[in-house]
């Protein structure tokens, strides 16, 4: 009976109302979509990093590293290391494919690829390489030295033209994407140098060369060495644990327990300045860096989901209030309670569940583009990664119904008992009244005023962990305190706009006020849910605004250099894409020029974090900060807000700082500003610096002119005089400025998508909510039209109060945003990023958002509106 | 001219597949100034013939005029014009808005065609006045009694002057006393204003406070 029950009293009411039930399942399918969204965007970028770690590490090794690289010089005292097994040298960087014909610098025409140096002849018992085809040395016209039978890695001939510092060994993908043969030539980008490079060897799509959709390429340890500027040094030693001694049983894989032996073992005997890590670590601190970024996107895309939510209870309401009588009817033929809740929940599940679905499908899609929108983000701040969503796993599946189906229920909970609770001799009757109120009782301000003192105090303690989530429960206790104080407001909005109503609109405004008022325990809802998302988006621009002019602040203090030069690899912190010496001296060499900074940057393990250690100099020309003056020359280090704030360090504190001498203590002379790099630099004398990392290239340089010097023209003459062989970017101050802007805004764009999501998902609950107060007033609203009322009467009297909705919650979400935006800029930034941001509330663009708002929640309530005026007049008495 | 004249008046409605004939062939006259009673039983048509006489919907055989307009020939905006300027409703329930105070519910018709919300206020205050609940107007519907509010409802029919008045069982929600004074009110405006009652009733003493009753079965008029 309740599979029939099902089909004709649920199944057949969503078919005769198409749009209410397409609006419910939009609603759902977007919440769910942009979770698994966000979910699957945060992934991409983690896992790009880690599939690349993980196919570049290859077998299970133990990776010995140093700060700034492993001076060569010290290997010999590493021998031991063979004890475990075959150490094996690596460089390991990104370069750019140049396609681009001229020797100008427009980054656009070239491709990332991933760029491994090895030994090769000890590499391949660390890597899986597959060679299909290679060229005999000195044959550069693509003679194949081996056709069909597969060549050996060990061939003497292979190795030899492998070491020939021209050599590259290319994937099959890149080489069938870009159309490169055995013997093709190759210019490729390495910091500020261009090398034309031969495709020697083809590699099968396997171990490495799955790397970043098979841009990889492999060269020569040594060869690597030249081309990124790192002579002398290497990167760090790979020693594969399946190998690592007699202990260990060669034909199996090592378990995680003998890897932390190894490791352990491997740690106590390094000298000072080298410490063993695994390719797993360095992926956590990747992720940790980002945690702050994902955290932030996260609990906007759960926005989202729980205005959808408010969508269910409004469809779940509308489809009781609708059919009232037929419940009515359905419990005197003697339904049970139990059943007809039963009924009502199973209908908000199969809407949940079809909703999932759909969700999922749009998640997917969704993805691919908010990929493209914060990959762009992630790797102008954090790292290059390949961003490419990954595929949607059955967790996913399985996460997305588990949230979906079951909070669908709940929030159909409440109309389904009401369902249920509808007496036998409703079908009789038939007349229901909105319970009307007219005055607040002083008893309602106590729960809320209790909710929000919780929230205060939430936004009162401390991160865990570098994450603010007692201040994201502040933001979540403030939500729930407003929205109880909702009825409160709306009363409050309703009786001071009672007057003007009646000034302005005569009897729609009478009227529409009327309504308002009267469905205030209704509308309470839908009201609250548009107040929620209306309150993210205005402490999102609120922050977004201030954090835009702190850093035009920002921006205009601390770029004080007329132009900035970096390499034509466009770097990221912590990259180590160089500057040559030639291009440097170019700069020193125009007579426009008064002065050359150069700067380099390190990426720095600290108490386990990445950090950026940078050096520079510390007497620039129009430096004028008495400690950095002071500082220079002595073991002393400024260091960015977001450092101080995160190690909890002032100036005067002593840090230690892995060197390669071992762990150094040094002063922290300063702190500044910095709105780059939300994981903290370190920043030092250049003298200092060169002292303990070795006197490294740098990566980039600013450049101070004479006054009379013209910053464009300049910029042109160094282009100018730069050779084929060389490409760096060089911005002008303006430029520069604009630039950060730029990258500035794209950083938000995303934020700004997933608000307009949760708008948009809200004005349908304004539309359910309007539509159930239609069906709900029915006999209101014939009764008006039998008295006179004309149809375009009764609409504007709709779309009034439609009006009246977006008002009530713009006012709720422009007073909830600001205090949220508070807590935005005070706790959340400064707990996740470590930034000190200027205060500013953007005016203008709120009122614009206003205005925008109560004129689309009007327009929402067109469709409400025309149901209502064509309510039947003769049916005035149902 | 007559204020009132219909015709072989049919209505059927189609419930799915099946047809339902509510009115078969009515023809009924109504002099300005008149005060008919329409009785019957449940289902007789009583109330689909209250409905067309009150151009809330359109006869589907026959013609219907009020004041010469052919009702059957109007828009669903020239039905609602003619509502809201020749004719008044009063109900069982009394159907006042429950949002709305006793003084703007009895001001709405005003208001909704279009009058200056001063004289709406100032007609209604006058009919309040007439009906004898002056002293409710800042009231709401549910504040007051019932009497009280089907009074309410009485001065909200005519305070556009109506032409006719239409009241569907306007005292089946009341007790004996209120409904008394309520039918004792419909005659006196009936008489002072010139206002043309047709009102609907189950209940014979209802039907004698009318000067002519008229009693409907299966869609008919009995020969009376």
């Amino acid at each position: 009976m309740t599979a029939r029950l099902f089909r004709t009293f649920i199944l057949r009411h969503l078919a005769r109302e198409p749009v209410r039930t397409a609006t419910t399942v939009a609603g759902i399918a977007l919440g769910i979509g942009v979770v698994i969204a966000i979910q699957l965007t945060n992934a991409s970028s983690v896992r790009g990093f880690e599939t690349a770690l993980d196919t570049v590490s290859g077998k299970a090794s133990i990776e010995i590293t140093g700060t700034g690289g492993i001076d060569e010089t010290r290997l010999a005292s590493l021998g031991w290391l063979r004890e475990f097994g075959v150490v094996s040298p690596v460089i390991e960087g990104e370069m750019a494919i140049v396609t681009g014909g001229e020797a100008g610098i427009r980054p656009r025409r070239t491709e990332a690829v991933k760029v491994l140096g090895v030994d090769i002849l000890r590499d391949r018992t660390v890597r899986d390489y597959d060679v299909t085809s290679f060229v005999k040395a000195g044959a550069d016209d693509g003679t194949r030295l081996s056709d069909g039978a597969a060549p050996s890695l060990s061939s003497q001939a292979f190795l030899e033209l492998l070491t020939s510092p021209d050599s590259i060994v290319i994937t099959e993908k890149l080489a069938r994407r870009r159309g490169y043969v055995l013997g093709s030539r190759l210019e490729l980008l390495a910091g500020d140098r261009v090398k034309t490079y031969v495709v020697r060897a083809l590699l099968a799509d396997q171990g490495p060369a799955r790397v970043m959709d098979g841009s990889f390429v492999l060269m020569d340890i040594a060869a690597a060495q030249l081309a990124f500027d790192r002579l002398g040094r290497i990167d760090r030693l790979d020693v594969p644990v399946e190998h690592a001694g007699s202990a260990l049983d060669p034909s199996r894989a090592p378990t995680s327990a003998e890897l932390t032996a190894a490791e352990a073992s491997i740690a106590a005997r390094l000298p000072a300045g080298l410490s063993a890590t695994t390719p797993s670590r360095r992926g956590r601190q990747v992720e940790k860096m980002l945690a702050a970024f994902h955290l932030n996107l996260s609990a906007l895309s759960w926005v989202a989901l729980v205005v959808g939510l408010f969508l269910v209870y409004n469809t779940a309401t509308v489809s009781v209030l609708a059919r009232r009588d037929e419940v009515g009817m359905l419990r005197a033929l003697g339904v049970t309670r139990r059943h007809v809740l039963g009924l009502f929940l199973a209908e908000a599940a199969l809407l949940g569940g079809v909703g999932t679905a759909l969700g999922l499908g749009l998640g997917r899609v969704l993805a691919d583009l908010a990929v493209g929108v914060t990959g762009s983000t992630v790797s102008t701040l954090y790292i290059a990664t390949a961003a490419a969503p990954p595929d949607l796993t059955a967790a996913h599946v399985v996460l997305a119904f588990a949230i979906g189906v079951p909070l669908s229920i709940v929030a159909a909970l409440v109309p389904a008992r009401e369902a249920s609770l509808v007496p036998p001799t409703a079908a009789m009757r038939g007349s229901d009244r909105l319970a009307t109120r007219r005055r607040m009782r002083p008893r309602a301000f106590v729960a809320p005023a209790l909710v929000l003192v919780v929230a205060l105090w939430l936004a009162t303690l401390g991160p865990i962990d570098g994450r603010p989530l007692f201040a994201y429960a502040a933001a979540f206790f403030t939500i729930i305190g407003v929205s109880l104080l909702v009825p409160a407001i709306i009363f409050l909005t309703a009786r001071l706009l009672a007057a003007p109503l009646r000034r302005g609109l005569g009897v729609v405004g009478i009227l529409a006020h009327a309504h308002f008022t009267a469905a205030i325990p209704r509308l309470a809802i839908s009201v609250a849910a548009l107040s929620v998302a209306l309150a993210m988006m205005v402490a999102i621009a609120v922050m977004v605004g201030s954090f835009r002019d702190t850093v035009v602040y920002w921006v205009g203090q601390t770029l004080q250099a007329d132009l900035f030069v970096g390499p034509g690899v466009r770097p990221t912190p912590g990259s180590r894409q160089t500057l040559s010496p030639d291009i440097v001296e170019i700069l020193q060499a125009h007579p426009g020029v008064a002065a050359v900074d150069t700067f380099r940057n390190l990426d720095l393990v600290y108490q386990g974090n990445l950090v950026v250690l940078g050096a520079g100099q510390f007497k620039a020309p129009r430096d004028g900060a008495a400690a950095m003056a002071r500082a220079s020359g002595t073991d002393a280090v400024v260091v960015s807000e977001a450092f101080a704030n995160k190690y909890a360090v002032a100036p005067g504190a002593v840090i230690r700082l892995d060197t390669p001498a071992g762990e150094t203590p040094f002063t922290v002379a300063a702190v500044y500003y910095d709105y780059a790099v939300d994981r903290g630099i370190v920043v030092m004398d250049r003298p200092v610096f060169a002292k303990y990392y070795g006197d490294l290239p740098p990566t980039s340089a600013a450049v101070y002119l004479k006054a009379d010097a013209d910053p464009e023209r300049v910029r042109a003459d160094i282009l100018a005089s730069m050779d084929e062989g060389h490409r760096a970017f060089i911005y002008t101050n303006r430029a520069l400025r604009t630039e950060v802007l730029r990258i500035f805004d794209s950083t938000f764009a995303i934020t700004y998508a997933l608000e307009l999501i949760a708008i948009a998902v809200a004005m349908l609950g304004v539309a359910g909510t309007l539509l159930t107060l239609v069906l709900e007033r029915r006999r209101e609203l014939t009764m008006l039209r039998l008295i006179g009322a004309l149809k375009v009467q009764v609409e504007r009297v709709i779309v009034v109060e439609a009006a009246l909705i977006g008002t009530a919650s713009m006012a709720i979400g422009l007073v909830t945003g600001l205090a949220l935006s508070l807590l935005l800029v005070y706790v959340i930034n400064v707990q996740s990023f470590g930034w000190t941001i200027q205060f500013r509330v953007p005016a203008a663009f709120l009122a614009q958002v206003s205005a925008a708002v109560i004129a689309a929640t009007a327009i929402a309530g067109l469709y409400p509106a025309r149901r209502a005026s064509r309510l039947a007049v003769e049916r005035h008495e149902e | 001219m007559p204020l009132l004249v219909a015709d072989a008046l049919e209505k059927t409605y189609t419930e799915g597949a099946t047809a339902v004939a509510a009115l078969r062939g009515v023809s009924l006259t109504l002099e300005a100034g008149d005060f008919v009673a329409l009785t019957g039983p449940s289902g007789c048509g009583k109330s689909t013939l209250l409905h067309l006489c009150g151009a809330m919907d359109r006869p589907s055989a026959g013609r219907l005029a009020i004041e010469g307009r052919d009702v059957g020939r109007l828009d669903d905006d020239a039905l609602t014009r003619l509502r809201r300027d020749r004719i008044g409703f009063v109900f069982q329930f009394f159907n006042l808005l429950p949002t709305l105070t006793i003084g703007d519910n009895i001001a709405l018709p005003c208001l909704l065609a279009g009058n200056p919300a001063a004289t709406a206020e100032a007609r209604a205050r006058t009919l309040a006045d007439r009906v004898g609940i002056g002293h409710r107007l800042t009231h709401f519907p549910q504040q007051v009694s019932g009497g009280e509010a089907q009074r309410a409802a009485i001065a909200r029919a005519l305070v556009h002057e109506p032409a006719l008045l239409i009241a569907d069982e306007p005292t089946g929600n009341l007790d004996s006393a209120n409904g008394a004074t309520v039918l004792a009110l419909l005659a006196d405006l009936n008489r002072d204003l010139g206002v043309t009652v047709l009102l609907a009733t189950h209940a014979a003493d209802v039907a004698a406070a009318a000067r002519r009753t008229v009693r409907m079965r299966d869609g008919r008029l009995d020969a009376a």
